[in-house]
């Protein structure tokens, strides 16, 4: 039988874990139909181990320990997953100051929860439609395509971290700029977000090429 | 305060992060140890953790537990320096400093109203596992008593006073001893903002003289003496020494009554990480500041209290789970300090923990859905 990756150790009927305890949690009674079918599946199955990454807390997030992972240098989880908390206290901290001390009629806009303020940021940077090198006749053309999901999350999540690794003052520290970057991106504003609109006008100018894309 | 109190009702959930793992977990707080059948008045507004009586004398038993606030003009008054770091950055999220009246607190103020003022000055040793309130306990004390007037001698961390010293000068009052300038100009600044008052009306009782051209002559007010060390850094140390002694030797008149409040205070009797030119190690001793706060650790005076705290945070070369007097302070800091009367601080009771995460609640700390 063949594997579908080359390295896996784990043969083709192994399945992926679930993490979920509200699912295992549920009386028999209360599961539909597909939830049954699907438990009973699992019983039967061999399930490939969980990585340690993956928690059942209620607070793991899959987006926040992506980025932790993008931002870990030499395998240094440990300081990344600390500068990730640190961060996020640091919006909440900005924001609550901001909170405390506006007016009553004020106090319902502004965005006080940093996972909230992580996610929209997140989205505002994503791009649209990406450019691809593509060589034609010995030249290369910039040219647009469609990205997927996966791409856009990891282009903006990559912005994020390189402009703050880069374009700030020495000094400063990682939770700060980052938290800073957080603010402007979730606002609109901000040199990522200048980035991604750079990114969308090379791609509306090249339009003319778009039809050497052949997927 | 800190929420590393929690660390002592919660076993260590993820151990990646250091410090801030508790942090994390306090932020979205621990929902799994708040009980199901809370009552939570939604209408009356802060009755459970909230007391409006801000003056720390009027504090009894059944405001055990609740906060109260401090208004910032004092806090900036009345603890120029001895708020710990996470408390002021704390204050500036939301605007307002609370403050929980908890029991070891109440104990003082008890002993603090009985004592005899004629008597020698009775020393109390706030000591207690890390991260359970010791610092804020001083804290209030502090507050209590410069609500009452008394004269507060403040030292945020005597553990700065011995590590991380850029400047050591060999002291020109005495050959052998060395002085630390900044540290002592920092703490005679921070002095002049919470004690402006009382610099007017001490009188200085002998002549000093600073170099060939300076001296503070007899009969001048302290409020000189801490110019002069602001003004000359050279002599800072030997200017916090003077208003030590000044206020020592006036302190048995009666015009007003000393609390010596000092954290970290193992600091003065262990070792130093600070070297000389020749890289020889620095004992304790040679050190003006140190050597003049131990001093007025001793009970020769009276007219007041001494309330120290002991720290294993800052402390050097001891292991990270000693927070016993004995362990702390070492034999030689034990004996000097020895009749004292310890006062054991612990983690948040239920009780506390409930009305911390009210308080939490209400000032939007918690911000994640589940943590509510």
């Amino acid at each position: 039988r063949l594997t579908p990756v080359r390295w896996s150790r784990y043969g083709p009927s192994y399945l992926e874990p679930d993490v979920s305890k509200e699912l295992y949690q549920k009386p028999l009674e209360e599961l539909s139909e597909e939830e049954k079918e699907k438990l009973k599946l699992r019983a039967v199955h061999p399930i490939k181990a969980a990585p340690p990454s993956v928690s059942t807390s209620v607070f793991s997030d899959p987006m926040i320990s992506k980025f932790t992972n993008m931002m870990m240098k030499n395998g240094n989880k440990v300081l990344a997953r600390s500068l990730m908390s640190q961060t996020l206290e640091a919006i909440k901290r900005k924001q609550l100051e901001k909170y405390h001390k506006a007016p009553e009629g004020e106090k319902e806009t502004i965005e006080c929860n940093p996972y909230v303020i992580f996610h929209q940021a997140l989205k505002n940077c994503q791009p649209i439609i990406g450019l691809s090198s593509i060589t034609r006749g010995g030249k290369t053309y910039q040219v647009p395509v469609p990205l997927n999901d996966s791409r856009k999350r990891f282009l903006a999540m990559k912005w994020l971290i390189t402009e703050c690794r880069e374009n700030k003052h020495r000094r400063t520290l990682m939770p700060e700029k980052l938290s800073q970057e957080l603010l402007q991106a979730f606002n609109n504003e901000g040199p990522i977000i200048k980035k991604k609109h750079v990114l969308h006008k090379m791609a509306e100018a090249n339009r003319a090429y778009a039809h050497f894309r052949w997927w | 305060k800190m929420l590393r109190s929690l660390r002592g009702l919660v076993c260590h959930p993820q151990k990646l992060d250091h410090r801030y793992a508790l942090h994390t977990a306090a932020k979205d707080c621990l929902s799994s140890l708040v009980k199901q059948d809370v009552q939570t008045p939604a209408e009356g507004p802060r009755a459970v953790f909230y007391t409006s009586e801000n003056d720390p004398a009027n504090h009894a038993e059944h405001h055990e537990g609740r906060h109260y606030t401090i208004p910032l003009e004092e806090v900036k008054a009345v603890f120029p320096h001895g708020l710990p770091h996470r408390f002021q950055q704390q204050i500036k999220t939301f605007n307002e400093a609370c403050l929980m009246v908890r029991k070891p607190a109440l104990e003082l103020f008890a002993y603090l109203k009985k004592s005899n003022f004629a008597h020698p000055a009775v020393r109390y040793v706030i000591y207690g596992e890390k991260g359970t309130g010791k610092t804020m306990t001083l804290c209030h004390v502090v507050h209590y008593c410069s609500r009452q007037g008394w004269l507060v001698l403040h030292i945020p961390d005597a553990h700065l006073w011995v590590k991380n010293c850029r400047e050591l000068l060999q002291s020109s009052y005495n050959k052998d001893r060395l002085d630390q300038p900044l540290q002592a100009s920092f703490w005679l600044k921070n002095f002049k903002t919470s004690n402006e008052r009382f610099l007017k009306e001490i009188k200085t009782q002998r002549k000093y003289v600073w170099g060939k051209r300076d001296s503070t002559e007899e009969g001048r007010p302290l409020g000189e003496v801490v110019e002069q060390g602001l003004a000359r850094v050279r002599n800072a140390s030997d200017a916090v020494g003077v208003v030590l002694k000044e206020i020592k030797q006036q302190c048995h008149l009666g015009f007003f009554r000393l609390l010596v409040a000092v954290d970290g205070v193992n600091a003065l009797w262990g070792r130093t990480t600070l070297k000389k030119e020749d890289k020889s190690p620095v004992s304790p001793e040679e050190l003006t500041l140190v050597y003049n706060l131990r001093k007025m650790m001793r009970n020769d005076w009276s007219g007041g209290a001494v309330v120290t705290t002991l720290s294993q945070t800052g402390s050097l070369f001891k292991p990270r789970s000693a927070y016993l007097p004995q362990e702390l302070l070492g034999k030689e800091g034990f004996d000097v300090l020895d009749p004292f009367i310890p006062i054991l601080v612990s983690n948040y009771s239920a009780a506390e923990f409930e009305s911390c995460y009210q308080y939490y609640r209400h000032c939007r700390w918690l911000q994640h859905p589940r943590g509510q």
